[in-house]
C-alpha cells in the first residue's frame, strides 16, 4: 500500500465517522426494551398514541439481552428501560446512575409465567416435584439472573440449601433448552410459553410454577437519575402514558375467572395484533397469551420485595454490600406502591 | 575554524531504525499506565461507573485470594488450557507435518483448513454441547479447536521453510524417510513451530472465556463472565488482570523454551 | 568403481538442460566438469549420483564398492548443507547414525574424519560459530566418514573467498594425495579444474552437450612445479577459448528469459 492509498483510506474512515454521529432531537425520548410480551405496555402506548397525547415522540431501541438495556439507560443512550431485576441490575443501580420509577411484570398467584421444568430423564428418576430438587443440577442463564434468584427463593421456602443443587450457567435460553432436552442438566426454569411448548412436545416436564411457590416483583421500569432530576416533567408525562397502556393491558391479560383460571376476552384479542408487531421472534396469538405476565395496571411496585431481593443477593455475594435500595427507587412518580418499608 | 581551514565535518546520517532492548522500559510502561489510571480515578475524571480504580481491582484480587477461590479459578482454567492446548497442538502438528510432506495431504488439507479456520469457535458451542455434554469435554474441545488450525498452518509453513538442500543432503546420505523427518525436518521446522506456539497460547487464553461460558462453576473465564453479568466491574477487571498475568507467564516460559531449543541460531 | 553416463538428456518443462550426454568416470580418477553458467553441470552431477531422474538415458556403475563404504555415491555441496542445530561431530555423525556400526567404529570414523580435515578441536562447535572454510571442511569430513566409492563435488569452493578457497583446495589435494579417490568435480573455475582433474569435460551452453574431454597429463602432485607452469597455462587458455564465447552470452541473459 503506498502513501496515497493510506491517505484515501484515512479520509474515507473520517467521513464514515462523521456521517455516523447524528444529532439527537430534544423532544424525542428513547425507549429501550426487549421484544418480549412483558414489555407490552410500552408497545401499546406507542401504537395507541398515548405518548403523542403527552407530547412525546418515542423512538424504540431493541436489545437481545437485559444487561444492555440497563447499561443504555445508565449511559444516557436510553431514556427509559424495562427489564427483569437481576443482581447485575442492582449493582449497576448501586452506582447511582439509575432510578426505578414503576413496575413491569410481577410473578402473581394464578398467572403462569415461569415454570420449574425437569428433563425427561430426571423426571423418570424422581424429579416430579420441587421438593425433589436437592442433589440435582439446574441450568440457568447467568449467575445473578432472575432464574438464579427464583431458585434461591425456592430453596429457602422448601428448606434446602441452594448449595444442594448444582447451578450451571448456560449464558442463553436456547442453550438451557438444549441442555434440558438432552438431559445434560436435570432441570431448568423457563418462561411459560416456551415451557408449555416443551412440555407439550414431550421434550421436558413442567413440575411446578414459581407463582405457586414464591411470587415476586420480577420486572421494573427505570430511567436515568439525570432524567429524574433534570427532566422531571418529561418523566411524569411518560409515566402517565405508560400507566394508561398498563391499564389497557390489565383489562386484557390480567383476568381470572371465578375458579381462579386465566381468561382472555375481546380486549385481549384487540391488543394481540398490536403486540404481534413488536414481539419477536414472530409469535402466534396463542404464544402471546401463554407468555403474557401479570403487569400492575398502575405501575405500582411491591417495594418491600425489592428490598428483600437486594438482601438475598447481598447474602449470596452477588450484590455489593454498599448497594442501598432506597437510593435507587423513586416512589414519587406513582401513587399507591405496595409494601413500602417504613423509615 | 571550519571557515578558516575550509574543512567541514561530514555529517552523520546513520543510526536509528534499530529498536533494541531497554530492561526498565516494560516496567516503566506498566507503572505509568497504572499510575495514570489511578490518578484519573482518584480525581473523578474516570467515574467508577465507567471503570474501577486500580486500587479497587487490587482489593478485588485480594478478596479473591483470601476466599480461596483464586486457586480454584486459576487451577480450573490452567487444566483446561493445558489439556485443550496439548490436544490441539498434537493434532495440529500431525496434520501440519502430513501437509508439509505429502502432496495429497497438502492438496486436500489447504482448502479444508481455509474453510474451517475462520469459523468462530464460539458459534460451534451449541454443537459441541450436543456432542460432548456440558462438563469438561466441550471446554477442552473449544480450546483444542482454536489451537488446532493455527498450529496446522504454522507447522506446514515451517516445514516448507526447511531448506530443501538439507533434505537433499540427507537423501544423498541414504537416510531413511522417518530419520529425515525426525532429524532434519522437525528440528528445521522448530523455529516456525515455536512461533506458532506463541500465537496458539494466546488463542487458548482468548478462547478461555468462550470455553467457560457453558456450565462452568470455576475458571477465570467464568469468573469474568459472571462479574460482567453482575456488573461488578472491579472483579471483571481483576479477572482480566489475571488473564494478562497468565499470558505474560506463558509468554515468558515460551521465551525460555525458545532460547533453549533454538540455541543453535 | 567406474561410472558410465549413457545418452542422458534432461528437460525442465520445455527447457532442455542436457542433450545426449555420454561420459565415463574412471576409477581412481578425478573428472572435472566445466562450462558456462546454465550449462547444466549441476544437473548432470545430480543425475550421476542418483539425486535426479534424467528424462532420457541412464547412469551405470561398474564394479563393487569397497567393503567399508557406507554410502558409495556421496556429495559435497556448494552451500555445505550442514544441520545448523548439530555440532561439527554431530553433522558428521548424521551420515553414520542409520548404519549398523558399533559405537567404537562410529566414534573412530568420526574421529578420523575430523582429524583428516583439521576439525578435531572444533568437534563441539556449532556451524554458526565456524567460518565458511571450516564449514566446508565439515562437509568434507562428513563425506570422508562414509568412505565413498565416488565423490561428487558440486562447486565445493565457490561460496568461499579467494584466500579460503586456496587453503581448502590445498587441503583437498593433500587428502587426495594420501588416498586415491574417484571423484566428479563440478566447477566454473578453470584454475581449480586444471589443478584437480585427471580429465576435464567441457560442456556447451544450453542445452548442455559434451564439447570436449581433455586429459591433464601432468601428475597432480607435480602441477605446482614451475617447469609445468607453461603447459598448464596453455591448457587454461585452451579451455577458456572453448567456453569464452558462450560465457559472454550467458552473462547477458535474463534469469527467467
Amino acid at each position: 500500500m503506498n502513501n496515497k492509498k493510506l491517505v484515501v483510506a484515512a479520509l474515507a474512515g473520517l467521513i464514515c465517522v462523521a456521517l455516523a454521529g447524528p444529532a439527537r432531537a430534544a423532544d424525542k425520548i428513547v425507549i429501550c426494551a426487549l421484544t418480549f410480551v412483558s414489555s407490552s405496555p410500552l408497545f401499546i402506548a406507542a401504537d395507541k398514541g398515548y405518548y403523542a397525547d403527552e407530547g412525546l415522540e418515542p423512538e424504540f431501541k431493541f436489545f437481545r439481552a437485559a444487561q444492555p438495556v440497563a447499561l443504555g439507560v445508565a449511559s444516557g443512550d436510553c431514556d427509559f428501560g424495562v427489564t427483569g431485576l437481576t443482581a447485575g441490575f442492582y449493582n449497576l443501580a448501586g452506582k447511582g446512575a439509575l432510578k426505578i420509577i414503576g413496575a413491569q411484570s410481577r410473578v402473581e398467584p394464578g398467572f403462569d409465567f415461569v415454570a420449574y421444568m425437569a428433563s425427561n430423564k430426571a423426571y423418570d428418576a424422581g424429579l416430579t416435584s420441587v421438593e425433589a430438587y436437592p442433589g440435582k443440577s439446574v441450568g440457568m442463564t447467568q449467575v445473578g439472573s432472575t432464574f438464579h434468584y427464583m431458585m434461591g427463593r425456592l430453596a429457602e421456602k422448601r428448606g434446602f440449601a441452594l448449595a444442594d443443587v448444582t447451578l450451571k450457567p448456560m449464558q442463553s435460553v436456547p442453550n438451557m433448552i438444549a441442555a434440558v432436552k438432552s438431559g445434560q442438566v436435570d432441570s431448568i426454569l423457563m418462561v411459560a410459553h416456551i415451557a408449555k411448548a416443551l412440555d407439550g412436545a414431550g421434550a421436558a416436564k413442567i413440575i411446578g410454577w414459581v407463582h405457586q411457590e414464591t411470587p415476586w416483583q420480577l420486572g421494573a421500569l427505570f430511567t436515568s437519575t439525570w432524567n429524574v432530576t433534570e427532566r422531571r416533567e418529561m418523566v411524569e408525562k411518560f409515566i402517565a402514558a405508560y400507566r394508561r397502556a398498563a391499564t389497557d393491558y390489565h383489562a386484557a391479560f390480567n383476568q381470572l375467572d371465578k375458579d381462579g383460571k386465566r381468561t382472555f376476552g375481546e380486549a385481549a384479542d384487540a391488543l394481540i395484533p398490536i403486540l404481534m408487531n413488536y414481539v419477536g421472534p414472530k409469535p402466534t396469538p396463542a404464544k402471546i397469551k401463554a407468555g403474557a405476565p401479570f403487569i400492575d395496571p398502575d405501575g405500582r411496585l411491591r417495594v418491600q420485595d425489592i428490598y428483600d431481593q437486594v438482601a438475598w443477593h447481598k447474602a449470596n455475594g452477588l450484590v455489593d454490600d454498599s448497594v442501598d435500595p432506597s437510593a435507587f427507587i423513586d416512589l414519587s412518580f406513582v401513587d399507591g406502591h405496595y409494601d413500602v418499608p417504613g423509615n | 575554524m571550519a571557515e578558516e581551514t575550509g574543512q567541514t565535518p561530514v555529517p552523520f546520517r546513520g543510526g536509528g531504525f534499530q529498536p533494541g532492548a531497554r530492561r526498565w522500559a516494560p516496567w516503566a510502561a506498566f507503572a505509568a499506565i497504572i499510575a495514570g489510571w489511578q490518578l484519573a480515578s482518584s480525581t473523578g475524571l474516570l467515574p467508577p461507573l465507567i471503570m474501577p480504580s486500580p486500587y479497587e481491582v487490587v482489593l478485588a484480587l485480594g478478596h479473591l485470594a483470601a476466599s480461596g477461590d483464586l486457586t480454584e479459578h486459576v487451577g480450573a482454567s490452567l487444566s483446561r488450557i493445558a489439556w485443550g492446548w496439548s490436544i490441539g497442538t498434537l493434532a495440529g502438528l500431525g496434520v501440519g507435518f502430513a501437509m508439509g510432506i505429502w502432496s495429497l495431504a497438502r492438496s486436500a488439507g489447504i482448502p479444508v483448513v481455509a474453510a474451517l479456520f475462520p469459523i468462530p469457535k464460539i458459534a460451534l458451542l451449541p454443537l459441541l454441547i450436543l456432542w460432548l455434554g456440558i462438563d469438561e469435554a466441550p471446554k477442552i474441545a473449544t480450546i483444542a479447536l482454536g489451537v488446532f488450525f493455527p498450529t496446522v498452518i504454522g507447522t506446514y509453513s515451517a516445514v516448507d521453510n526447511v531448506p530443501r538442500s538439507l533434505i537433499r543432503m540427507a537423501q544423498s546420505f541414504n537416510l531413511p524417510n522417518p530419520a529425515i523427518v525426525w532429524k532434519v525436518i522437525l528440528p528445521g521446522a522448530m523455529p516456525g513451530i515455536l512461533a506458532a506456539f506463541r500465537i496458539t497460547s494466546s488463542i487458548a487464553l482468548i478462547l478461555l472465556v468462550a470455553a467457560e461460558m457453558i456450565g462452568a462453576e470455576f475458571g477465570i473465564g467464568s469468573f469474568i463472565l459472571a462479574a460482567g453479568n453482575l456488573m461488578q466491574t472491579d472483579q471483571l477487571v481483576a479477572g482480566v488482570v489475571l488473564l494478562s498475568i497468565l499470558g505474560l507467564t506463558i509468554s515468558f516460559v515460551l521465551g525460555r523454551v525458545e532460547a533453549w531449543l533454538l540455541n543453535w541460531r | 568403481m567406474d561410472l558410465f553416463v549413457q545418452g542422458v538428456s534432461h528437460h525442465y518443462g520445455d527447457l532442455q538442460a542436457l542433450d545426449a550426454i555420454d561420459l565415463q568416470v574412471k576409477g581412481g580418477q578425478i573428472l572435472a566438469l566445466i562450462g558456462p553458467s546454465g550449462c547444466g553441470k549441476s544437473t548432470l552431477l545430480g543425475i550421476m549420483g542418483g539425486m535426479l531422474q534424467p528424462t532420457e538415458g541412464d547412469v551405470v556403475a561398474a564394479g563393487v564398492p569397497p567393503a567399508d563404504s557406507l554410502n558409495p555415491f556421496t556429495y559435497i555441496f556448494q552451500d555445505f548443507a550442514l544441520l545448523p542445530w548439530r555440532s561439527v561431530a554431530g553433522n558428521v555423525a548424521l551420515a553414520l547414525e542409520h548404519h549398523r556400526l558399533d559405537r567404537a567404529e562410529r566414534t573412530a570414523r568420526i574421529e578420523a574424519a575430523l582429524v583428516l580435515t583439521g576439525l578435531r578441536d572444533f568437534a563441539a562447535a556449532l556451524p554458526r560459530q565456524l567460518s565458511g572454510g571450516m564449514r566446508q571442511r565439515v562437509g568434507i569430513a562428513r563425506a570422508v566418514a562414509v568412505r565413498p566409492a565416488i565423490l561428487f563435488l558440486d562447486e565445493p569452493l565457490s561460496a568461499l573467498d579467494a584466500q579460503t578457497r586456496e587453503l581448502l583446495l590445498e587441503d583437498l589435494l593433500a587428502i587426495w594425495q594420501r588416498e586415491a579417490t574417484t571423484a566428479v568435480y563440478v566447477t566454473h573455475n578453470l584454475d581449480e579444474a586444471v589443478r584437480v582433474a585427471d580429465r576435464i569435460a567441457v560442456l556447451s551452453r544450453r542445452p548442455g552437450r559434451i564439447k570436449q574431454v581433455m586429459p591433464v597429463e601432468i601428475p597432480r602432485s607435480e602441477r605446482g612445479d614451475a617447469r609445468h607452469a607453461a603447459d598448464l597455462a596453455a591448457l587454461h587458455a585452451q579451455l577458456w577459448d572453448l567456453i569464452r564465447g558462450e560465457a559472454a552470452v550467458a552473462d547477458r541473459e535474463l534469469a527467467d528469459g
